[in-house]
């Protein structure tokens, strides 16, 4: 009769350690998707700002068209990138493209002194400093539940139930979470 | 110990406050019982549980008002509320917490609120026009890792459960003094209560104090990770270090709500060598959290700190 006592109770004390771990990885995928929801609010929110700020700058500058086809074919890269790596790359070129713009704009007075190219380009640094606030975040969210996914035992109960690693918001698809800040576009 | 450890921990702490401050209550309002008389025992207890739930409910204006804090508009100092919000977004919080203003010429900040949602945060026009953007950041994700790690909820939690001790306590005491003649105890129940009347207010002060101290360094702790920037931190510890001014308005029942310690140094000039001065400190010393987070980042402060122009010039506070 002990035998068998002692075999229910390692099968209970073995289901309370499992629902323990599922719900630990359960929650740490929450709070990375919580992480990648947050950034991708902000990616959208600077997407959204792209239209204006070409219009803005079009006004004064309407032969530069080579540079405002490049800023919208970054952009709509940008909104196509469903993958955090590949929206890290996309959101990069972004940047890059956006860079050139204003290495136009800087040969228009009258543009850099409007109220409305003003107001555009600070809501746009704003919202770059929260896609870098909101990748620091994800990105440790990302750290934790991968570190726990690939350690024991939490190793044995992600698999089968279908927990994954996932990917860094880095451009270079690098694992280490980057020190990198945006530089601002001015 | 990682975040959610540290939210659960916070939770536990809370509940093991609840049940000590609880059974303290009854213990004094039963020390009131039997010294004087049933009724007025009874009577203490419902007043002090009324003005408990009603200073729970209030904690938020109460800690404003007790402060100073004003609120702000939506359009005031925007690049205030833009700092305060990355910061937030960095921390992961739901919900960006208020922003309120304190006039005072001390550098200080402070963390209100029972809940994430409904929190917010206080800071001195000292401190803005003392901080670098940097060190400024550095100051508000310490707060808002207050928030995030429930510190807020537990020191409320605390100071309310205190102030319920003092005024029992004061109850008791003054009806021993004066009402001489219900009296009913013997001699030595009268003793003892007189006794437990001075000791718990004490006994709820150390027991909030032991709460907020290892709390700023975890803080401190969050700050250097929200940012992935301990040296900020740092930096901005040694620069309230470097100042000497402390919070005017400011009394012991906010102390623990401040970044840097408001009574600190007032205390110590006042009481010497007393040597109890380390128990009844809030915060921890500044050059032991900025040696925590020198260790942590690994790097060391030079000597000087960095001329940097203040975040109030950006706001145009000058």
């Amino acid at each position: 009769m002990l035998w068998l006592w002692i075999v229910l109770a390692a099968v209970a004390l073995l289901g309370i350690v499992l629902a323990l771990g599922y719900n630990r990885l359960v929650r740490l995928r929450n709070e990375a998707d919580t992480g990648w929801a947050n950034i991708d609010v902000q990616l959208q929110r600077r997407a959204d700002l792209i239209p204006n700020l070409v219009e803005a700058v079009r006004g004064y500058a309407a032969h530069e068209r080579a540079v405002f086809d490049e800023v919208t074919k970054a952009r709509a890269a940008l909104q196509h990138a469903s993958a955090p790596g590949a929206a890290a790359e996309a959101n990069e070129g972004l940047t890059a493209a956006l860079g050139r713009l204003f290495a136009v704009a800087e040969a228009y007075p009258e543009l850099q002194a409007s109220e409305n190219f003003l107001q555009l380009q600070e809501d746009l640094t704003d919202t770059e400093d929260k896609i870098s606030a909101a990748r620091r975040y994800y990105n440790s969210t990302v750290m934790h539940l991968n570190t726990a996914i690939q350690s024991v035992p939490w190793l044995l109960i992600a698999k089968p139930f279908g927990f994954r690693a996932k990917e860094f918001f880095s451009a270079q698809g690098d694992t280490a979470p980057p020190q990198v800040s945006f530089s601002q576009a001015t | 110990m990682t975040l959610q450890q540290q939210i659960r921990s916070n939770r536990f702490r809370s509940g093991i406050v609840v049940v000590g401050f609880v059974l303290l209550l009854l213990l004094l309002a039963g020390l009131v019982g039997l010294a004087l008389d049933y009724s007025l025992g009874a009577v203490a207890l419902g007043v002090a549980i009324v003005y408990g739930v009603f200073a729970l409910v209030r904690s938020r204006s109460l800690v404003a008002r007790m402060t100073g804090a004003r609120e702000l508009g939506e359009a005031d100092l925007k690049p205030l509320h833009r700092l305060v919000e990355n910061v937030s977004i960095g921390a992961g919080l739901p919900v960006t917490p208020e922003v309120r203003i304190v006039d005072d010429q001390a550098p200080n900040a402070f963390a209100a609120g029972l809940r994430p949602k409904s929190s917010y945060i206080g800071v001195t026009t000292g401190l803005l026009r003392t901080m670098p953007k940097r060190e400024l950041e550095a100051v508000l994700a310490h707060e808002v890792s207050h928030i995030r790690n429930r510190d807020t909820y537990l020191m409320t939690m605390a100071v309310v459960f205190a102030g319920v001790i003092a005024l029992i306590a004061d109850i008791g005491f003054r009806s021993l003094a004066y009402g001489g003649r219900s009296r009913r105890g013997g001699a030595l129940v009268v003793i003892l209560a007189v006794v437990g009347f001075i000791l718990a207010p004490y006994a709820a002060l150390l027991l909030r104090l032991s709460l907020s101290r290892r709390r700023e360094f975890l803080a401190d702790a969050g700050a250097a990770e929200i940012l992935n920037d301990p040296e900020a931190m740092a930096l901005a510890l040694r620069r309230l270090e470097l100042d000497a001014t402390t919070v005017r308005y400011s009394d012991a029942s906010t102390a623990h709500l401040w970044v840097e310690s408001p009574t600190d140094r007032v205390d110590s000039e006042q009481r010497g060598v007393l040597a109890l001065s380390g128990l009844f400190n809030t915060h921890p010393p500044l050059p032991d959290r900025i040696e925590a987070l020198e260790e942590a980042g690994g790097f060391r402060l030079s000597e000087g700190l960095p001329a940097g122009e203040p975040f109030a010039a950006e706001l145009g506070l000058v």
